[in-house]
């Protein structure tokens, strides 16, 4: 039997949307569609604990440097993604693509891999989201994990250093 | 409705300098989206933020859709400007923006895709009582096309449905030509749009290309400011821009943009837009062309001889601002020339020039503008289009504007990589540039062939 909810969703899309939250993993989950906010929580789950997944407020941008004026457009350097130098020995595990940085598989879980640990060539390291698509990042490099350089959240560039391996600790 | 703060600039080059100048000038925050090719650019440096969206090939940076929404919306934009060219006409990326809760700094999707099709859009213009080229709907065989022929007569031209650019297009002279011409112009329009309906227009021979700015805002208000005459042009391809139009008159110019005002008051059209005509010089009729939904390369012609900022116009007609300028009788004062210099070798077939600009050094003065993202030491990518600076000149009258770009054109000092600039000086001081006589065949059918390089043969001798 199909009945109205009210929000234009019926009986039977929310029994698929708790299904599809189901078989997911994630531990958490929210919904908006128009007024309807669905918020799921797996008992045990810590709400809020990890990645917030809900869009923040605006951050701020980075202050500006003054204008050249357009007849002297020669501007002093500025706040441009600079490549971050990267300690002799170690190497640098980039972004793929610009998007939010995500540490764990899902909101509350574990993180993929911890600083200190060694790690394989074909690990996920790491999850960025695109539009909603998530994409899993694998190590590419074997080595000991040093050092995340992104919070967890975080938008990330395009080629932006995201953590830092030592390939010469590889098990 | 929110105000518009943080503007999401996705475009690059001296549009996006112009955009971001524009919003600050209005006190909007920028933040511009950069290739990991154009990190050190003018528009990233100028800009409150820049992010990188993806590597130089455009289909990965500037034509990523998902990139560019999500670092607007992860850089706290509430509005996004597309600039032209890239994604600025591309309805499906006007949708993402919207449908993520950013304003598209443009027309509806709906408007774009409306006049996209080029079909459409003649139907649309004829149904606001807009000239149109003798010709015909879809052409699906040579035998429609023969019979289109027969009626309008020769020479004609093969357009794509799709289309823009010059391709897919074919001029058809006589009828043992059509055959080859409609597979041709199909196969070309399939592999550039995708789509290979073709069309049929009348070719109008010494025409001129002559164009009305529209701005319409969300009160249903339009307004034009004139026209703008882009006759000069090397395959299809615009190279000097001026206005007002040395062949206007003021009953032609109101009868020019008042067409085009009922087109775009028909497509409740919001936003900066230009219908294109063609201009018969023979019989003083005009034709429209198509209608473009975005910002133009040659805006700043237009913004010279009436005063007006159409970029900042653009950011607050997408705050819901009614359009400022252009309600009274229109007023043209004096006369715009833009000259479009491109890292080109005008002796070399224009083959692109690429590379480290050494010396920059761009005029200044009372009445002369330039738009650009160069600078000493700045490289030029070999990715995107050769456009380096837009050179533009306000003068009393037009002679007085061709004179002053010949001056400002002789004061630019650019080294490093070629350009195209002593190349425009040989354009305007040519007689029928300077009696106002080009049509848009001229520059390859007249003064190409007499044309020859000035410097490099006095500097080998």
């Amino acid at each position: 039997m199909t009945k109205e909810t009210g929000t234009g969703l019926t009986q039977d899309d929310v029994e698929r949307i708790l299904r599809l939250i189901d078989e997911s993993g994630y531990d958490e989950v929210r919904i908006e569609y128009g007024d309807l906010k669905v918020h799921v929580r797996r008992h045990g789950a810590i709400g809020e604990a990890s990645g917030a997944q809900t869009p923040a407020a605006p951050p701020p941008p980075a202050p500006s440097a003054p204008p050249p004026s357009a007849s002297a457009p020669a501007p002093q350097q500025r706040a441009t993604p600079k490549p971050a130098a990267i300690p002799e020995g170690l190497v640098a595990i980039r972004a793929p693509m610009l998007g939010t940085f995500y540490r764990a598989p899902s909101p509350g879980a574990p993180p993929f891999v911890e600083e200190g640990a060694v790690i394989s060539a074909d690990a996920p390291v790491c999850i960025i989201e695109v539009m909603k698509l998530f994409n899993t990042l694998k190590a590419g490099t074997s080595g000991k994990v040093v050092r995340f350089l992104v919070e967890n959240g975080a938008m990330v560039e395009f080629d932006q250093p995201l953590l830092l391996v030592d390939p010469r600790a590889a098990g | 409705m929110r105000h518009i703060r943080r503007v999401f600039v996705a475009n690059r080059g001296e549009i996006a300098v112009r955009i971001i100048h524009a919003c600050r000038k209005i006190g909007v925050e920028t933040v511009i989206g950069v290739s990991t090719a154009d990190r050190e650019s003018l528009g990233a440096r100028l800009a409150d933020r820049a992010v990188c969206i993806g590597p130089p090939a455009s289909v990965s940076s500037y034509l990523n859709k998902d990139a560019l929404v999500q670092a607007a919306l992860s850089t706290g934009c509430d509005a996004v400007h597309p600039g032209y060219g890239f994604l600025a006409e591309n309805s499906a990326f006007a949708r993402l923006c919207t449908d993520n809760g950013l304003r598209f700094i443009g027309p509806s999707a709906e408007a774009i895709e409306a006049m996209g099709d080029k079909i459409n859009a003649i139907a649309a213009a004829k149904k606001a009582g807009v000239p149109t080229v003798p010709g015909s709907d879809h052409v699906m065989r040579v035998a429609d096309a023969l019979a289109t022929a027969a009626r309008i007569g020769y020479p004609f031209l093969f357009k794509a449905r799709a289309g823009g650019g010059g391709r897919g297009m074919r001029i058809v002279r006589a009828e043992n030509e059509v055959e080859e011409a409609f597979n041709g112009a199909t196969m070309e329009a399939r592999a550039a749009f995708g789509n290979d309906a073709l069309y049929i227009e009348k070719y109008v021979e010494s025409a001129r290309h002559i164009e009305i700015q529209v701005l319409g805002d969300q009160h249903g208000n339009v307004v034009h400011l004139g026209e703008r005459d882009c006759s000069v042009q090397r395959r299809h391809q615009k190279l000097i821009e001026e206005s007002p139009s040395p062949a206007v008159t003021p009953q032609i110019r109101d009868a020019m943009s008042s067409a085009a005002v009922r087109l775009a008051q028909d497509q409740s059209y919001v936003g900066a837009g230009t219908v294109e005509f063609i201009f018969d010089s023979a019989t003083r009729e005009f034709y429209f062309l198509e209608m473009n939904t975005r910002v133009q390369v040659e805006h700043p012609v237009t913004e010279m001889v009436t005063g007006t900022d159409i970029v900042a116009e653009q950011v607050r007609i997408a705050d819901g601002d009614e359009v400022a300028i252009g309600r009274g009788p229109l007023r043209l004062d004096g006369h715009a020339i833009e000259c479009r210099i491109n890292a080109e070798m005008p002796e070399a077939g224009f083959r692109p020039s690429p590379g480290r600009i050494d010396e920059w050094d761009a005029p200044v003065g009372e009445g002369v503008r330039v738009d650009t993202h160069c600078f000493p030491g700045y490289f030029v990518p070999p990715f995107y289009d050769s456009m380096i600076a837009k050179v533009i000149v306000h003068g009393r009258d037009r002679p007085d504007a061709v004179r002053r770009m010949d001056q400002a054109l002789s004061r630019l000092r650019i080294s490093g990589i070629a350009t195209t600039a002593a190349f425009h000086r040989a354009v305007i001081a040519h007689p029928d540039f300077q009696q106002g006589r080009v049509t848009t065949d001229w520059l390859e059918r007249r003064f190409m062939p007499g044309y020859a390089p000035p410097q490099r043969s006095e500097a080998a001798a």
